[in-house]
């Protein structure tokens, strides 16, 4: 709860605002690593860590809140002791965001069947070659590096980067290409 | 080409140098540590004396060392042995033969181990996918959507990774 006061009201609406639609399956994913980001840039001290908890603990209490169809002031009951120690304008947040948006959750079977499989959110990609290294003066390998941004079904975006070789990424691209094509015809 | 200053060396000298360099890369490159200096002495040089074959296999091993890091092409590798058959201490033009036709033979592949020791990162090991049609659900515009589910299986040098699988649409 300490951790929580740190965020500024406006981040943590922010942060409220993308754990709904995220349980809205409006989006992916909530992203968090880039919140934090931007909260650090700021001048508040707080880690990616702490802000995926928090992210989860909402999560699960507006979820829940959906399920049971709790009005505001249930809701505000359901967190129970700690009302006392949420700051003011956490609560107001809660308060704000449930009141305009928490009639319209609806929430799904669907987030526990894709327990094993991530949601695809944004990819990146460069184009490097590695001139030389302790091993080989002279190397001059041409590679891709790609960063896959994924999110698994709690809503949680994490990267996966990874490189490949020119032939290797030849090979990636023709399985989306033959993937791009299924996907046409089905 | 220069004269030879001995005897031309019996052909067993040019498959015994061929064998030590194939040993060295073995090793070196290719990953396989059961083939020993011992081992080497042992199978090739065994009347040598302990140190006279390691001497020899440091020297190979050097020069082959910097072949391989310069990755150097024919004409590279034509001035540099020529210049090491001119040196003090240096080999001979028929030892330059044996290292000029091992290095033509096995450039790429020694080429490739070393650029994977130098590959840190995760690499994409295997890759497979599917088309789904999601036929029910109960957010209507979910509706015969067409879901592709890829699971890459990403790992770093010999290391079986985690397999991620990813939704796409």
């Amino acid at each position: 709860a300490d951790k929580i006061s740190l965020i500024p009201q406006d981040f943590f609406a922010e942060l409220c605002e993308q754990i709904i639609q995220h349980l809205n399956h409006k989006i992916p994913g909530i992203n968090t690593a880039e919140l934090c980001q931007r909260i650090q840039t700021s001048g508040i001290e707080i880690n990616a860590g702490d802000l995926a908890k928090i992210a989860n603990i909402f999560s699960f209490l507006f979820s829940t809140a959906a399920r049971n169809n709790l009005s505001t002031e249930e809701l505000v009951i359901t967190l129970g002791n700690a009302v006392s120690t949420l700051p003011k304008h956490a609560l107001q947040v809660i308060r704000h965001v449930w009141n305009e948006q928490g009639k319209s959750i609806s929430v799904s079977e669907d987030a526990r069947n894709r327990a094993s499989v991530g949601q695809f959110v944004d990819m990146k990609w460069k184009l490097g070659v590695a001139m030389s290294s302790d091993t080989c003066r002279s190397l001059r390998f041409p590679y891709v590096a790609v960063t896959l941004s994924v999110a698994d079904p709690s809503g949680q975006v994490t990267d996966k980067s990874f490189e490949m070789s020119i032939p290797q990424f030849k090979n990636f691209f023709r399985q989306f290409k033959e993937m791009a094509a299924v996907l046409e015809t089905v | 080409m220069a004269a030879p200053e001995q005897q031309p060396p019996p052909p067993e000298g040019s498959k015994l140098l061929s064998g030590l360099l194939s040993g060295i890369a073995q090793t070196t490159y290719y990953g396989n540590a059961d083939i020993t200096e011992e081992l080497l002495r042992g199978q090739l040089y065994p009347e040598a004396a302990p140190e006279e074959f390691r001497a020899l296999r440091a020297k190979m091993g050097g020069l082959l060392q910097s072949i391989a890091s310069a990755d150097m092409d024919l004409n590279q590798l034509e001035a540099f042995l020529t210049a090491q058959t001119k040196k003090q201490g240096g080999i001979t033009s028929d030892q330059a033969a044996v290292i000029a036709k091992f290095w033509k033979n096995h450039r790429v592949k020694i080429h490739e181990s070393l650029i994977s020791q130098s590959r840190w990162d995760n690499v994409l090991k295997n890759m497979n996918w599917r088309v789904d049609l999601k036929s029910q659900s109960r957010h209507v515009d979910q509706i015969n959507t067409p879901v592709a589910i890829v699971e890459m299986e990403l790992g770093r040098n010999g290391k079986v990774g985690p397999c991620e699988r990813v939704i796409t649409v």
